[in-house]
């Protein structure tokens, strides 16, 4: 029921600066990047013709655009299912411990709320081929303990296939630290009685976990799925700091060719363009997923 | 308790602004005034040369008092344009800069930097008749003038005279052509040891580096765009453009004078400073290096196979920015660099060829130095210094010709090239 | 028996992940005490180099060219103004949503919340255009005021959630006492808050301190660059070369927000509950 009030107007007054904040830096911003992706629009020239929607035709056509969103795409496509996975299998090793959650919580955060620039320069490290590279050192003494014969020089950020590889790998670990915490918030909010209930029905471990746990973690899932999906779209400085776009432009992401398009070529029309394209992109994989895990919801819920 | 708390935190965040802001890049109360110049490469590099042009600053503040010259070093590779021009974009700009022809004309063609035609009409000390006319013209517009030259180096061929006389080969000479060179390079290959291995010694040497093979194009009548420097496709992969570059390939890959690219990174060294190739293509700037490792070396115009020698000319040169905040200071600071007396000292080491004739008349007489300047009359200006985009273009050559050397391209030269064309077209059209 | 077995394997397993999580910081911060010409540290070379170089710290934050002490203080002064101007403008319009009535509030709210769609990455472009045409390109204000990362919105809803849960007892208290909605904010409401505030905070100093995109458009001289971008134009300067110092710096640009983030962590971890079960 709906409480009739007077009009206070000092809410306007209170409002009105972030109102006013929104308005000029939020949506006038959203409105200006349509209205130069109409244009060609350099940020060194005065003369800005307008073009309509000329920008996105090249675009279409374009195949460096076309590189640049399949890699975003791979990117993604590697980086969430890998990403949601082992930090949910991070959290039910974590949820079961009763000491030091805590502490690995803690440590795992870490790389979440440190310097993206600073841990972009170790990751180089870890990268370099010979024993210098953490990686190529561990597999290293790999050889010298099983007595395999792997490559130890590997050059993984000068290497195609390996520089997106490792670009991967490097956010399952900074990601790792925020999903788990909130998947295991997630775990907490599962009812005790649900489980006792089963036990007592009979199911085994696994068949908890496949019928109970997953489950009731959906909406979780479906949050952490979604934010890291948006978070991988979000890709930039790794690559600015590691691999400048990769060897032969396998690891431009779109975020990057939007920084290269605006302020190396400084071309902001059509990077304005680009920009709607990754924002249209963003929304329809955002909701592809709602959608996806909507039905399987719901399919759960008629079982 | 916590009032006091707040209003003190606020307070130091507002103090610490109003100081930075009073130190911010810009003039500091009078008499003081600060020129701003600004060039590229690191601040963490220490070399003689530095010393030196540290020392000609400190000369140029004597002789203006009341100024100080803020030297500005701005790092990474490829993105001195876009940092200096960022600064441009934000309103806060270095007085003087230096520009590479090679990446001049997003520049020269914006506005960035001022046309200097008036600064020089007004000047009665200052001749532009002084300078290399072919190196003024690099970054001239017609009447617009919008840079002096400091220093530039043709590209030339150097070869080792030991090995030639060793082999008993006789040196190239002015108008020898392309299968001259073959022919001298596959005299001063030796065979290697063992059947397979790397040869001993190679006729020449080979670096993936367009701005030095893209001469080869030009020394066959080809070339990378078209003469408006907006179309690769037609010329990139012209019928030329592929005999030059199939020429470059059988070096390495049949006639087996230049190393390829794993011999090359498995010897480690540049071959030719190591005595191991006979024949190279470099600027200048390498002959200190060659001196100081005791190379017999001698120079000489680049082979071709058109009748008529072709190069080009890496040149730098002093601007002022459009936006700076002293131009009539930074026009006597560009003076001063490019005049003679500072020149002779500048170019002392060998580093360049000053682009001042007196100065750099003091240097010439010797056969090498003589050679170098001789190339002036035939040498071209780079692309970089019309075509905005251009060390794009460069990339995308790069990596077509690393494929085409590691074999990868299966293809064959000639559809490599058009590939290639049709990727420089796309990334050269507006925008 | 098994119970036990089961548990040391799990334990071990996380140590595993424990030690690859930290490993990295080991050798940042050993690195930086190597001798600044070194050559990259081997894990075998790692703990023992030639000599223990603290004073690369005092070089690189006093470096002339690079001044990092002054990109320490740029960061200070954006990020502290950044999660100030920030809590000031969601308290108000938080306030205004949870407390006041006027008509419209409701749909207003919603178009807040609408705002939280779009991606940051959308609004750089033009931002940068807007900014640079206001003049604020290369100073304070254009780094503070319009940071795109935050999104208002996101902090109104998280303190009006929180506000809405304050009991109203104590506002008419407070009115009885003949406060106006100005002293009741003040002196009720923010107070109760404090959790939610800390939790903003916490969350806008880190985004703010280690945002690496905006500042890296939005300044272009030495001396305005905060410590993230100066760390990359640090690392331009070096490329592949002396990387004890590189290190050193890079630690420098950590320690602060890492020790924000320990111990403000309770905040910073349970806002991100919060925003993830909400969500």
């Amino acid at each position: 029921m709906k409480h009739r009030h007077p009009t206070n107007w000092r809410g306007y007054v209170f409002v009105a600066p972030a109102t006013i904040y929104l308005a000029v830096f939020a949506l006038v911003p959203m409105l200006l990047a349509g209205w130069m992706s109409l244009h060609r629009w350099h940020l060194l020239k005065d003369d800005h013709p307008f073009v309509g929607v000329a920008n996105y035709l090249t675009l279409a056509r374009d195949p460096f655009f076309r590189n640049t969103i399949g890699n975003t795409l791979l990117y993604a496509a590697c980086a969430v299912p890998l990403g949601v996975l082992t930090s949910l299998a991070v959290a039910l090793l974590v949820a079961r411990q009763l000491r030091g959650v805590g502490l690995f919580r803690t440590l795992f955060y870490i790389p979440a709320v440190s310097s993206q620039v600073a841990l972009s320069m170790v990751w180089i490290w870890i990268l370099l081929p010979g024993e210098q590279g953490l990686i190529n050192f561990c597999l290293d003494r790999l050889n010298a303990w099983l007595g395999t014969g792997i490559p130890t020089d590997t050059n993984f950020l000068g290497r195609p296939g390996w520089a997106m590889a490792a670009l991967v790998a490097m956010s399952l670990w900074v990601g790792l630290g925020p999903r788990m915490v909130i998947f295991l918030a997630g775990l907490h909010a599962i009812p005790e009685p649900l489980y006792e209930a089963a036990a007592l029905d009979g199911c085994n471990a696994r068949q908890r976990f496949w019928y109970i746990t997953l489950p009731q973690l959906a909406p979780t899932t479906l949050f952490v799925v979604v934010t890291t999906t948006i978070a991988a779209f979000q890709l930039f400085t790794p690559v600015y700091m590691m691999t400048k776009g990769g060897p032969r432009r396998t690891t431009d992401v779109v975020l990057y060719h939007i920084f290269n398009e605006a302020w190396q070529k400084f071309e902001v029309g059509m990077a304005s363009a680009q920009s709607y394209v990754l924002f249209a992109i963003i929304l329809l994989a955002a909701a592809f997923q709602f959608w996806i895990m909507r039905r399987g919801l719901r399919e759960e819920a008629v079982q | 308790m916590r009032v006091i708390a707040v209003v003190s935190l606020v307070s130091a965040v507002v103090l610490l602004a109003i100081l930075s802001r009073a130190t911010r890049g810009r003039a500091a109360s009078p008499p003081q005034i600060v020129l701003r110049v600004a060039n590229w490469g690191s601040p963490a590099v220490e070399s003689s040369f530095m010393t030196l042009e540290r020392e000609i600053r400190g000369e140029f503040e004597r002789q203006h008092s009341g100024v100080r010259v803020q030297f500005e070093q701005i790092p990474g590779f490829g993105q001195y344009a876009p940092k200096l021009l960022m600064m441009h974009v934000s309103g806060s700009v270095p007085d003087v800069v230096a520009l590479d022809a090679s990446s001049a004309a997003v520049f020269i063609n914006n506005g960035v930097v001022c046309d200097l035609a008036p600064f020089i009409a007004r000047d009665p000390e200052f001749h532009l008749a002084d300078y290399f006319e072919k190196v003024v013209q690099i970054f001239r517009r017609d009447e617009r003038v919008y840079s002096i030259p400091l220093d530039f180096t043709p590209m030339m061929l150097f070869f080792n005279r030991k090995l030639f006389d060793a082999a008993g080969v006789p040196y190239p000479q002015r108008g020898w052509t392309w299968n001259d060179f073959l022919h001298t390079a596959q005299m001063l290959t030796t065979p290697p040891d063992q059947p397979g291995a790397a040869p001993r010694q190679y006729g020449m040497h080979f670096m993936n580096v367009m701005p030095f093979w893209v001469l080869w194009l030009w020394t066959n009548g080809g070339d990378v765009l078209d003469t408006e420097g907006r179309r690769a496709t037609g010329h990139f992969d012209g019928p030329r453009s592929v005999e030059a570059v199939q020429f470059l390939t059988d070096l390495m890959l049949k006639y087996h004078v230049a190393p390829t690219i794993d011999e090359g990174k498995a010897a480690g060294v540049d071959l030719f400073r190591a005595g191991r190739a006979a024949m190279d293509v470099k600027g200048h700037w390498m002959m200190i290096d060659y001196r100081a490792d005791g190379l017999e070396f001698g120079v000489v115009e680049l082979p071709t196979n058109t009748g008529r020698p072709s190069t080009v000319i890496y040149a730098a040169g002093l601007s002022i920015m459009s936006k700076a905040q002293h131009p009539d200071l930074a026009w006597e600071y560009i003076k001063f660099m490019t005049s003679r007396d500072v020149q002779i000292r500048r170019v002392a080491s060998g580093l360049a060829i000053s682009s001042n004739r007196q100065a750099a008349a003091r240097y010439a007489g010797t056969p090498v130095e003589d050679a170098f300047i001789a190339a002036v009359e035939y040498a071209r200006a780079p692309w970089g210094a019309t075509v905005e985009r251009y060390p794009v273009v460069e990339g995308l050559g790069e990596e077509m010709m690393e494929d085409l050397l590691r074999s990868r391209a299966a293809l064959g030269v000639a559809v490599e090239l058009h590939h290639a064309a049709e990727l420089i077209d796309a990334a050269l059209t507006e925008p | 028996m098994k119970r036990a077995l089961l548990t040391s394997v799990q334990y071990l397993l996380l140590a595993a992940i424990a030690v690859t999580t930290i490993t990295p910081f080991i050798w940042m911060f050993f690195t930086s005490l190597h001798p600044p010409n070194a050559q990259i540290p081997t894990m075998a070379t790692l703990f023992r180099p030639a000599g223990w170089h603290f004073e690369n710290f005092t070089y690189v934050l006093t470096f002339a060219e690079l001044p990092v002490w002054r990109f320490a203080v740029n960061s200070f002064v954006v990020t502290t103004g950044v999660v100030l101007f920030q809590l000031t403008l969601c308290a108000l319009a938080a306030f205004a949503f949870a407390r006041l009535h006027f008509r419209g509030r409701d749909t207003l709210f919603f178009v807040f919340l609408l705002t939280m769609v779009i991606p940051a990455q959308v609004l750089i472009v033009p931002l940068f255009t807007l900014v640079q045409r206001m003049g604020l390109l290369d100073t304070y204000a254009g780094l503070i005021i319009p940071y795109p990362y935050l999104s208002t919105a996101f902090g109104t809803f998280l303190l009006r959630q929180y506000f809405i849960g304050i009991p109203r007892a104590l506002d008419d208290a407070a009115r009885l006492d003949g406060c106006g909605d100005w002293r009741i904010l003040w002196h009720v409401i923010l107070p109760s808050s404090k959790p939610a505030l800390a939790t903003l905070a916490a969350f806008a100093f880190i985004w703010t301190w280690c945002d690496f995109y905006w500042p890296l458009l939005a300044t272009s001289s030495t001396t305005m660059r905060t410590l993230e971008v100066g760390l990359s134009v640090f690392s331009d300067a070096y490329g592949g070369t002396r990387w004890p110092l590189q290190m050193a710096a890079a630690v420098i640009v950590l320690v602060p927000v890492l020790a924000v983030f320990l111990v403000m962590q309770r905040f910073f971890i349970r806002g991100a509950v919060v925003s993830g079960l909400k969500g």
